[in-house]
């Protein structure tokens, strides 16, 4: 009895030690800063020109479609040439220093209806391999008439151990080729595309009398590889280099809807021709496709038909190439609905052919390191526009994770403190996606302002306007962002005159900018 | 613990000489300032109230207390003299083994800081709040082990082999946190340090424990006999200890576009360690355990007075602990059945109301006593059970 007594007690004791039963937890509210940036018309085109005039901003915008050089043009593919030489009969008693073979051979290179007859090389090596069969050792000399460098020929020197006629001893050696002029206009002068090259033999001095066999093969391998040239003059052939460029014009791809009033302005097409022939070009069509698949095509006289170019002019430094400029504007195209359109995806289809009437030149075509065919795009046009309902959508994935069972967020704000200095107002809408499924709504509590609601800021002379705005995020959806993967932020701009109430055409500021500083507000339950 | 108790029963069973099982127990948690409800949503669960945090942020001060102890405590005296020779000291003697579990948490607090981890930063943007003075202690062991004691005199020596669970000593020596209104930029900067030993780290010492019964040999005339008793008293090594140090300041006012586009979230966190100088190291390390002293007037069942005074003060080693110091009065209301109320200060609160009542079985006895009975600010429960068969 006594002992159960004590058990009893011990197990009240014990009973002390009772279990958790409920997760603790509280609420706390925070403040997060997650942005803070200022935003500039640098930031948005980063690749064109700005250009202040008058207090506001022209924008010079250039994009270079199409950038050839010699070597885009002019190419020799990797080619072997082999020189060897074999005894039709038995050679016996051969002293050491015997030279044995001095022959030149011509090869001739496979360059479609390109006919060069010299080059420079830019960049490229040659491969040499020698073959030695013999059973005493042998000193090639291997000489490539055409290749020089300075005034030198291109001469190599190799002993090469003794080999067998089963096995002869190979030695190789890869040589930069970069600055070496080919000639290959032949031994006379006269001829195109064709590389010569010289193989001596000799045996070894110190070594043994030995005899050659007829079936000893000497041979040498030449192999050039990845030569890229900086001066080529012969015939470039005339071939047909057609194509279409695609290019993206930033943000136009982001607007899902409503319309954009631009001023009057002018596009340049432009052809140069840095080589020295003559080159026909042919602009087929340029055509614009906006995010609703909305598509438009540039009507121009000059659209369609051939065009051609005269030679470039000079030399090295000297060169001057021939250009051809294709202007469109209100008075002979479409340029304005063209680009009111907001084609965010262009498209243009050319071409182009080197020596369209043949080798008039008598094989004279020169080109040069700075030698370009190029096809570029510019506009330049003051930044001003007129926005109705501009709508610019993005979509980002998201993954925010929060186990419930843990610390996590209940409530949240997105609290967006801005000045702008641009002449839009902006109304914010995000929508909270589930695999594509739109489960979730919010609207921003307020318009971003434009600058024309404004004053004066005195400290820079810019009209702008501050604004904060709140996006509560419900709980409901909060809930719901584990299950979440996808945000569409939905921006509608507007160059609304604050007088009439109506969109109108508005200049930016040069040095307009938008500043951004982003707060999240989060109500979180904690759980330790 | 199962098989603690499973030996303490068997050694019940199977012993039929004069020997004692004692079994002391507690659990206590108290704070300078905070409501006890927020200290219950920690042991028992539950939603803490904002109307609960705010109360208990209008009763901090700028320095504030918060504190917990646990433990249980078993002894048993066994009925085997240490010698069996009436000369030798040894025959005064018998062997006593102990084992006993131990939780210690306290906390140094600043009115600032408790309001930024219940209230978030919300609330205080503008403000300029002080983290400085934060101290955190907490410590799990566990012990075992076997001693002498002297049953006329109740004065015992135990030696135990201690195993430590978990270790944390953390405190920030200085750190303010700043919010400003308008851009929400966060500004943070702590001096401080932490030293956290896991379960894992196989963390093993030795604690002594001792009671010391002096004054007069017989507490039935009216001479005091006064209790020295000190538990715990110890070290312990551990072979990792893992090592946290901060001394910088961070300024946070959000990225720019290009930073988050090019820049990872860990990156980014990594960047805020750096910039408040964020080390770690791990190495052997000297833990001292959390040492109870505690020096009190002794009562006896027969004593002859009615109403009788009791006091008493009691310290641990730990800075996170102020000295405790009680007075009171018992009164015999029956025979076997004392009780005392008296009046508490220190430890990890102020001043409380205390209260014990004691009886006595025909073999045994049984205490229950609270140093917080009107449960202000924390609670407080202590059971100690004697039983001779």
């Amino acid at each position: 009895m006594k002992q159960m007594r004590c058990l009893r007690i011990l197990i009240i004791a014990l009973s002390f030690f009772s279990c958790k039963k409920e997760a603790t937890r509280w609420q706390t509210d925070w403040l997060l800063p997650v942005l803070n940036d200022t935003l500039s018309l640098a930031h948005l085109y980063n690749d064109s020109t700005l250009v202040t005039s008058n207090n506001q901003i022209d924008i010079n915008l250039s994009r270079t479609l199409l950038d050839l050089s010699l070597s885009d043009i002019v190419k020799i593919p990797d080619t072997a040439i082999t020189q060897q030489y074999q005894s039709n009969f038995t050679v016996n008693n051969v002293t050491p220093g015997f030279v044995f073979v001095n022959n030149v051979k011509v090869h001739e290179l496979d360059l479609g209806d390109i006919q060069l007859k010299k080059v420079r090389v830019l960049s490229g090596q040659i491969q040499l391999k020698v073959y030695n069969p013999l059973n005493t050792g042998v000193m090639y000399q291997i000489e490539l008439p055409g290749v020089s460098k300075n005034g030198q020929v291109f001469i190599q020197n190799y002993t090469v151990p003794p080999g067998t006629v089963q096995h002869p001893t190979v030695a190789t050696e890869n040589i930069n080729l970069s600055g070496y002029d080919i000639d290959l206009s032949g031994q006379q002068g006269l001829e195109f595309n064709q590389l010569q090259s010289k193989l001596t033999l000799k045996t070894d001095p110190s070594g043994e009398t030995v005899s050659i066999y007829n079936n000893q093969v000497f041979k040498f391998e030449a192999s050039f590889k990845n030569l890229r040239f900086d001066y080529a003059k012969g015939y470039f052939g005339s071939a047909l280099i057609a194509g279409q460029e695609q290019f993206t014009l930033p943000y136009l791809d982001k607007i899902t809807s409503g319309n954009i009033a631009l001023p009057d302005l002018s596009l340049d097409l432009q052809i140069e021709n840095g080589f020295k022939m003559a080159l026909r070009t042919q602009i087929e069509s340029l055509n614009a496709t906006n995010t609703q698949g909305q598509a438009i095509s540039l009507s121009a006289p000059s659209i369609g038909p051939s065009m051609y170019l005269a030679p470039a002019v000079g030399t090295w430094n000297s060169l001057q190439p021939s250009t051809l400029t294709l202007h469109f504007d209100q008075n002979n195209s479409n340029i304005k609905s063209y680009l009111e359109n907001l084609g965010a995806f262009q498209q243009v289809s050319y071409q182009l052919q080197a020596n369209p009437w043949g080798n008039t030149a008598a094989g004279h075509d020169e080109a040069f390191a700075h030698s370009r065919l190029r096809l570029k795009v510019s506009a330049q046009m003051p930044m001003a526009l007129s926005a109705d309902g501009l709508t610019l959508q993005d979509t980002f994935a998201l993954n925010l994770k929060q186990d419930l069972s843990k610390s996590h967020i209940t409530g949240a704000t997105v609290v967006l403190n801005a000045t702008n200095a641009f002449p839009l107002a902006c109304d914010l809408v995000l929508y909270f996606m589930k695999d594509g499924q739109i489960l979730h709504t919010v609207v921003a509590d307020a318009q971003l302002a434009s600058a024309l609601m404004g004053q004066i800021d005195p400290a820079d002379g810019l009209l702008k306007k501050k604004s904060k705005i709140q996006i509560v995020l419900p709980p409901a959806l909060v809930a719901d962002i584990q299950d979440l993967n996808e945000i569409a932020v939905t921006a509608t701009f507007a160059t609304t005159d604050p007088n009439t109430g109506l969109a109108v055409q508005q200049h930016i500021q040069a040095n307009a900018f938008l500043a951004l500083q982003l707060q999240l507000q989060l109500q979180t339950q904690i759980r330790p | 613990m199962r098989k603690l108790l499973f030996l303490l029963l068997v050694g019940l069973q199977s012993v039929y000489a004069q020997q004692t099982l004692l079994l002391d127990t507690y659990g206590s948690y108290n704070s300078t300032g905070v409501r006890r409800q927020v200290a219950d949503a920690f042991f028992y669960g539950g939603l803490i109230d904002t109307s609960q945090i705010n109360r208990s942020l209008a009763n901090l001060n700028q320095r504030n207390t918060f504190g917990l102890q646990m433990g249980l405590n078993a002894q048993w005296q066994t009925p085997w003299l240490v010698s069996k020779d009436s000369k030798k000291w040894g025959s005064s003697f018998r062997w006593v083994l102990g084992a006993g579990f131990y939780q210690y948490a306290g906390l140094q607090f600043s009115k600032d800081l408790f309001g930024l981890v219940f209230r978030g930063g919300l609330p205080y943007a503008g403000d300029t709040l002080d983290l400085s003075n934060l101290r955190a202690e907490a410590a799990i062991f566990s012990k075992i082990g076997f001693g002498i004691f002297n049953p006329e005199t109740k004065s015992s020596f135990l030696l135990h082999l201690v195993s430590v669970q978990q270790q944390l000593g953390a405190s920030i020596q200085k750190g303010t946190w700043l919010q400003d209104q308008s851009t929400a930029q966060i500004d943070l900067a702590l001096n401080g340090k932490a030293a956290i030993i896991a379960s894992a780290a196989k963390t093993f010492g030795v604690a002594l424990d001792i009671d010391y019964r002096f004054g007069a040999s017989d507490s039935t005339d009216n001479q005091q006999q006064f209790q020295l008793l000190i538990q715990n008293l110890g070290v312990a090594r551990s072979a990792q200890t893992t090592t946290y140090q901060l001394d910088g300041a961070l300024a946070y006012g959000g990225y720019s576009l290009a930073a988050w586009q090019q820049t990872s979230l860990e990156e980014l966190t990594s960047g805020f360690l750096d910039s408040l100088g964020y080390q770690q190291s791990v190495g052997p390390s000297w833990v001292l355990l959390p040492a109870q002293i505690r020096l009190s007037k002794t009562l006896a069942w027969d004593s002859p007075q009615r109403l009788e005074a009791y006091y008493g003060a009691q310290f641990m080693l730990r800075q996170t602990y102020t000295p405790l110091i009680y007075a009171g009065a018992q009164l015999k209301v029956k025979k076997a059945w004392h009780t005392g109320l008296g009046m508490a200060y220190g430890g990890f609160g102020g001043l409380r109301l205390q209260a014990y009542s004691a009886f006595r079985f025909k073999r045994s006895e049984l205490l229950l006593r609270s140093d917080n009975i009107a449960l202000q600010n924390g609670a407080s429960l202590y059971l100690q059970f004697r039983c001779d068969f």
